[in-house]
């Protein structure tokens, strides 16, 4: 091994750091350390004549350790590690401290504590540097190629964005034809305009003609080069990794051939079996071999395996011009490779049935806005016209019923965002054309805080819509007048009403779709609460997953309207282009690797891994052991801090790192209170740290900061380390207790810390002296004040006493 | 007229503090109690959804003084289609519980405790019934734990509910 | 032969010996044996749950403790006690806490809470233990066409998260324990709604006004009487009955039954032994109708 050269740069932040901190001294302390070659002071660092004095050092003085403290934390730090990788060292060898912020302003009154603390500090680093490894760029193949699970709005937006920036995409849909809920509903909000309209590559803004939007079946969906649609299909199985998937797809039979079909529907005429049609709320009969509507892609009929006869009747087979029957078709399955996934499966109108004092499916006149939705439509089984289903007889008189298993604790909690926009797009719909029909709206809150949606509760109330502030609380049905009674308080008049009325719109709760659970297992991502897939984090990553290469958009996350599917779904068709562009994945190997001799076969690491990263592997008869996938792991550490046997360990930050740091930090003292060592998280932790510098937050110089990647990396070892290296106390600063940036880290150190303390009272030391502090940025004044309240705390303690050997 | 006023806040809470109270929180005055309510829809002295928006308000006087709160006849309707599942009944027997142990009693709620006290029963059984009784071949009563329950009573400090002074008729 | 100690509670023996004396008659007929206990008190019904929630829950545990001493399960006549006792049981053996507060109150009358039996409405018995076709088989007098509006009350059915019997919104068991004797159940409006009877003594007029609304409705549709299965439905709809004579100077004379007096009459129970002087709309028109 080549001989260490450890260079340090000592910024005084143009001598403002003078005044606190003894620049002399901590430079001749330095320089007696050995291995420390070049010791070097200057305004700043990270930029300019400064940044190359380091360059220079590595190159020409040939050092190989860099410890740089400068004032501008990660800024710094990115623009020292790029110039000194680009002068030839390691990433690994480049540490950046904060002596401003972790000691000068936070310690300004005590200038002699001070320096004797920067000296400790400086101290942990230089141990720290002679034992660190390099760091090497891992690459990984990044197919150009997405599969886009559902076709409905966000899917097909996002499907024909990818291909059209020359991504090969496989978009697959479940049904037999795209278009989702948004095709049932006949009209979207805010637009007005029909709903078998979507974004088509004609129309986009590359072309000449710059048209909006296309109907589906005209679109040219089927033309984008690079698009390939399966329908009727489904994702069975998922293997490999991000940027290199292997997709299992089954194709059911859909029994007539899409490249033949003509949709001429003779077939259809002649089919003898007559079924309700669910899409269209089982209002019309459709034939065993159908199409849902004329307007759809593919332009290829169907046959419901569940009533036809096949070979008993074969009349379609007989009438087909183009010999397009194949009543013998078996399911396919098929394997593409993709490098990254869209979910976009989209929501489900909940079933209010269980809602027994409403009645649905007892009572046909209350119906769902979703099936009034097919009534509406011209293409509907009652071509437009609003009857009664129970008689058939037009309806006059209608109440809608909002919050139908939404808002309501013993179903679905959430409000689904959406419903009581269409509730008042269908009632503007009916008294435009059906001005005579009398339409109530009984609702609990009105919800229009979309673009251009409060004009259409205005629109309603001018054409004479009434809204009834109640939710009703029974519907019930006199069998002699075939009336439905509405009994509802108006809550405004306090008045109780029994409206009687034709039709029952429930606007019910949309829910995730059918099988969400069983294709979040697939691709291991998360569902939350309500069922929903899971994203990244609402606020930054609303469109990506805790999975590289897998995201999210449109009803699969949650409810929404079209306009925000749409932009979803562009989202994340960025996103998938950012993850697989440039063909491979470049990632460092700031990873954890395990010890193999040690490692036993639990199942710690595995399930405490946040990132899924963890597998076990057999790698003899009788041994199992944990692997890390380099590609999947982040470097968070967890796994270290639940590995029972000490297994597991990471690259960039190894528990020997830690420990003599620990060490060095705490050798150095020059002050009369009990020395505390703060084991800070990167994240909310270290940076409400960071922030008590920045708002010059008085605590004593006896709190001494190691940092570690998460709080979840630590271990019992670790605090024990500390006490029996002269800590009187140990407090462990982390992210707040829901706000852990890798999910449980606080909530599993927070298990640890109690387990510490169980063990601390064994030894007869007192377990107040272990502290759990959850923190974030803008709370920087609270960490000083904790940080001085431990001091107190301590020092009425007293010195440290042992009544057991540790 | 327009009233300036502040509201006080933690009745609800010393309401949602109490064992039946606990759901009070949880009310968003969507109407299902109301007009679920047989009593609301028969006068306008009694409303659940009103007299928990007081709760909610801080509207302490007002709730305990119109003697609404006593008019809840218990049937559960509204408890069962609470869409927050707002436990009402217990609710108001929460309430009825803070206003007994203030003294603020209705007449016939004192009677059925004395009753309680002395009997161990809250309908006494009349000499001619036990005749009754006996005549279409009923067995006689059995003894009722009384002494028992007396103590129980004296436990929970139930007895002293009736020692405050304003009982009201 | 299956053993319950019986719970009579307060109002069916201080007021209705006829619900008695057809309830025991009944379910002896159907092999359903009664015991009762020394010592058992009221059951704090809502009348002392307003005056305080947690003594009531200890005089509900109280009783119920009796009857865990005798190793019986309950059977109660009155939806009244069914709800009390239930929602005690029910409470107590989930919350631990609780039910450590309770036992800490019942050690002073020498009682522990357990959890160890249930607690069951008679009519839960018969539709889930004897059975509707028991009943059939044991069918001694027909009931003509009796039209009979049933009402099942409140506390049979809620709180159903706790008393879990049957379905609140679509409540099935005891009209098809009433269609067993013979009889047609018929659909009336606001079948399930409250009587109002648990106002009665604070706010008679209140209570007397939801009555009569039960009454016109169940008139209108046809029926030959109102059967019940709780006291004071009963109470409030029979005695209610009078009542509004004087307030509404109306005259509705609906006939009220118990299930129990229907169930002992479909059983061949004989006229004479079922008290039936107590009603106070009288019921011969039943009476001549059943034969």
């Amino acid at each position: 091994m080549e001989n260490l050269k450890i260079g340090v740069f000592l910024s005084d932040c143009g001598k403002v750091l003078t005044k606190i901190l003894d620049f002399d001294n901590i430079i001749s302390f330095l320089k007696e350390i050995p291995d420390v070659t070049v010791v070097e002071r200057g305004t700043e660092f990270w930029k300019g004549s400064g940044l190359q004095t380091i360059v220079k050092t590595i190159k020409e003085q040939k050092a190989n350790r860099i410890i740089v403290a400068e004032s501008l934390p990660k800024l710094s730090e990115i623009k020292i590690v790029e110039a000194a990788e680009a002068a030839g060292l390691n990433q690994n060898f480049v540490q950046v401290i904060d002596l401003k912020n972790h000691c000068a302003w936070p310690h300004r009154n005590v200038p002699k504590e001070a320096t004797e603390k920067a000296k400790a500090m400086l101290l942990a680093s230089v141990e720290r540097a002679k034992i660190l490894e390099p760091i090497h760029k891992l690459e990984f193949p990044a197919l150009k190629s997405v599969l886009v699970i559902g076709g409905g709005i966000s899917g097909i937006q996002a499907a024909e964005d990818l291909a059209d920036l020359g991504f090969e995409v496989h978009l697959i849909e479940k049904a037999p034809f795209l278009g989702g809920i948004a095709a049932r509903a006949g009209r979207f909000f805010p637009t007005d305009d029909c709903a078998a309209c979507i974004q088509s590559p004609t129309s986009d803004v590359k072309t000449i003609t710059h048209t909006s939007r296309k109907c589906i079946y005209r679109s040219g969906i089927a033309a984008i080069s690079g698009l390939k649609i399966h329908t009727n299909s489904q994702v069975i199985k998922v293997e490999g990794q991000p940027g290199n998937y292997r997709i299992t797809l089954e194709k059911k039979p859909r029994y007539v051939n899409e490249t033949k079909c003509i949709s001429c529907n003779l077939c259809s005429e002649v089919c003898p079996i007559e079924v309700p049609d669910e899409y269209n709320a089982n209002l019309m009969n459709r034939k065993a071999i159908y199409a849902i509507v004329p307007n759809i892609y593919p332009p290829t009929y169907v046959i419901d395996e569940q009533s036809c006869k096949f070979h008993e009747c074969e009349k379609c087979v007989q009438v087909c011009p183009t010999k397009a029957v194949e009543l013998d078709q078996k399911p396919e399955i098929s394997t593409i490779n993709v490098g990254a996934i869209i979910v976009a499966t989209g929501f489900k109108e909940y079933d209010p049935s269980v809602i027994k004092e409403y009645h649905y499916g007892e009572y046909h006149d209350v119906i769902t806005n979703l099936e009034l939705a097919r009534m509406l439509d011209a293409f509907g089984p009652t071509g437009g016209r609003i009857i009664r289903p129970s008689d058939g007889k037009p309806a006059r008189r209608i109440v809608f019923v909002q919050c139908v298993g939404s808002r309501d604790k013993r179903w679905n909690d959430y409000c689904s965002s959406i419903c009581c926009m269409i509730s008042l797009k269908h009632a503007i719909m009916i008294k435009t054309v059906f001005p005579e029909i009398d339409v109530s709206i009984c609702y609990i809150d009105i919800r229009t805080t979309g673009r251009e949606h409060e004009e259409y509760y205005e629109k309603a109330r001018e054409l004479g819509v009434k809204f009834i502030k109640g939710r009703p609380t029974e519907i019930s049905h006199d069998p002699e007048s075939n009336v439905l009674i509405v009994d509802v308080e108006d809550s405004l008049l306090r008045r109780f009403l029994e409206l009687e009325t034709d039709l029952v719109i429930l606007a019910t709760a949309m829910v995730p779709s059918e099988d969400t659970q069983t294709l979040a297992e697939i691709l291991k991502i998360d569902i939350d609460k309500d069922g929903f897939f899971k994203e990244y984090n609402a606020k930054l990553r609303p469109t990506e997953t805790k999975m590289r290469g897998i995201f999210l958009c449109g009803g699969a996350t949650f409810p929404k309207d079209a306009p925000s599917s749409s932009l979803q779904a562009h989202s994340a068709a960025l996103k998938a282009v950012k993850f697989l562009n440039t063909g491979k994945i470049v990632k460092d190997q700031r990873t954890a690797v395990v010890n193999e001799e040690y490692c036993g076969d639990c199942e710690f690491c595995p399930v405490s891994c946040p990132y899924n990263a963890i597998e076990l592997v057999k790698i003899d008869e009788k041994h199992v052991v944990a692997k890390v996938s380099d590609l999947l792991c982040e470097g968070c550490g967890i796994c270290i801090g639940t590995c029972p046997l000490n297994a597991i360990d990471l690259r960039h930050f190894k528990q020997s790192e830690l420990l003599s740091q620990t060490k060095a930090i705490l050798s150095i003292n020059g002050q009369d209170k009990p020395l505390i060592l703060a084991f800070c998280c990167s994240e909310c932790g270290g940076a409400s740290v960071d922030s008590a510098g920045m708002t010059m937050s008085n605590y004593p110089t006896n709190v001494r900061i190691v940092k570690v990647p998460c709080t979840g990396y630590l271990r019992i070892e670790h605090f024990l380390t500390a006490i029996k290296n002269g800590a009187q106390g140990v407090m462990v600063v982390g992210c707040m207790s829901d706000g852990c940036h890798h999910e449980e880290g606080i909530k599993m150190v927070e298990k640890r810390i109690d387990a510490a303390k169980t063990l601390l009272k064994e030894y007869g030391i007192e377990p107040e002296r272990v502290e759990l502090f959850n923190t974030i940025f803008v709370e920087g004044d609270k960490f000083a004040e904790a940080a001085c309240a431990m001091t107190g705390r301590l020092e009425k303690l007293g010195p440290l006493r042992f009544s057991k050997e540790v | 007229m327009t009233e300036t006023k502040e509201f006080n806040v933690p009745f609800s809470k010393e309401v949602a503090s109490r064992y039946g109270g606990e759901t009070v929180m949880l009310c968003y005055q969507c109407g299902t109690c109301a007009s679920s309510c047989p009593v609301a829809k028969t006068t306008e002295k009694f409303n659940p959804r009103e007299i928990f928006r007081l709760v909610l308000l801080g509207e302490r006087q007002e709730v305990f003084q119109s003697n609404a709160i006593w008019l809840c006849s218990s049937c559960y309707n509204c408890q069962e289609r609470c869409p927050q599942m707002v436990e009402l009944v217990d609710v108001f027997f929460a309430l009825r519980n803070i206003a007994a142990k203030e003294g603020h009693l209705p007449k016939i709620y004192s009677e059925f405790a004395f009753a309680l006290m002395n009997d161990g029963r809250i309908v006494p059984v009349s000499k001619f019934i036990e005749r009754k009784r006996e005549q279409i071949g009923l067995p006689p009563l059995k003894t009722i734990g009384t002494e028992a329950l007396r103590k129980i009573l004296a436990v929970t400090g139930f007895d002293k509910l009736l020692l405050k002074k304003e009982v009201e008729s | 032969m299956t053993s319950y100690s019986l719970f009579l509670g307060c109002t069916i023996p201080a007021r209705l010996p006829n619900y008695e004396v057809s309830a025991r008659k009944a379910l002896s007929r159907l092999d359903i044996d009664l015991v009762d206990l020394e010592g058992m008190t009221c059951c704090a019904p809502p009348p002392v749950q307003s005056l305080d929630l947690e003594t009531s829950l200890a005089i509900a545990a109280y009783n119920i403790c009796l009857s865990e001493e005798a190793d019986l399960d309950m059977i109660t006549l009155c939806s009244g006690c069914f709800e009390s006792l239930t929602v005690a049981n029910e409470t107590l053996k989930q919350n631990e806490p609780l039910k450590a507060k309770v036992n800490g109150i019942l050690a002073e009358a020498g009682k522990e809470f357990k959890g160890s039996i249930e607690v069951k409405h008679y009519l839960q018995v018969l539709s889930e233990e004897v059975g509707k076709e028991k009943i059939k088989a044991n069918i001694a007098r027909k009931m003509g066409n009796l039209r009979v509006a049933s009402f099942s009350g409140c506390h049979l059915l809620r709180p159903s998260k706790i008393l879990k019997f049957d379905d609140t919104e679509h409540p099935h068991a005891y009209d098809e324990l009433i269609e067993a004797l013979g009889a047609k159940s018929i659909w009336y409006r606001n079948k399930q709604k409250c009587c109002g009877g648990l106002l009665r003594g604070y706010a008679d007029d209140i209570a007397l006004a939801i009555a009569r609304e039960k009454i016109i409705n169940a008139s209108k549709a046809g029926a030959d009487c109102i059967v019940t299965i709780c006291p004071f439905c009963y109470l409030t709809l029979d005695l209610g009955q009078v009542l509004m004579k004087s307030t509404y100077q109306e005259e509705h004379n609906l006939p009220i039954l118990h299930y129990s007096e229907l169930l002992s009459l479909a059983l061949g129970v004989d006229v004479k032994e079922l008290a039936l002087e107590f009603h106070k709309i009288k019921i011969d028109s039943i009476l001549n109708k059943i034969g």
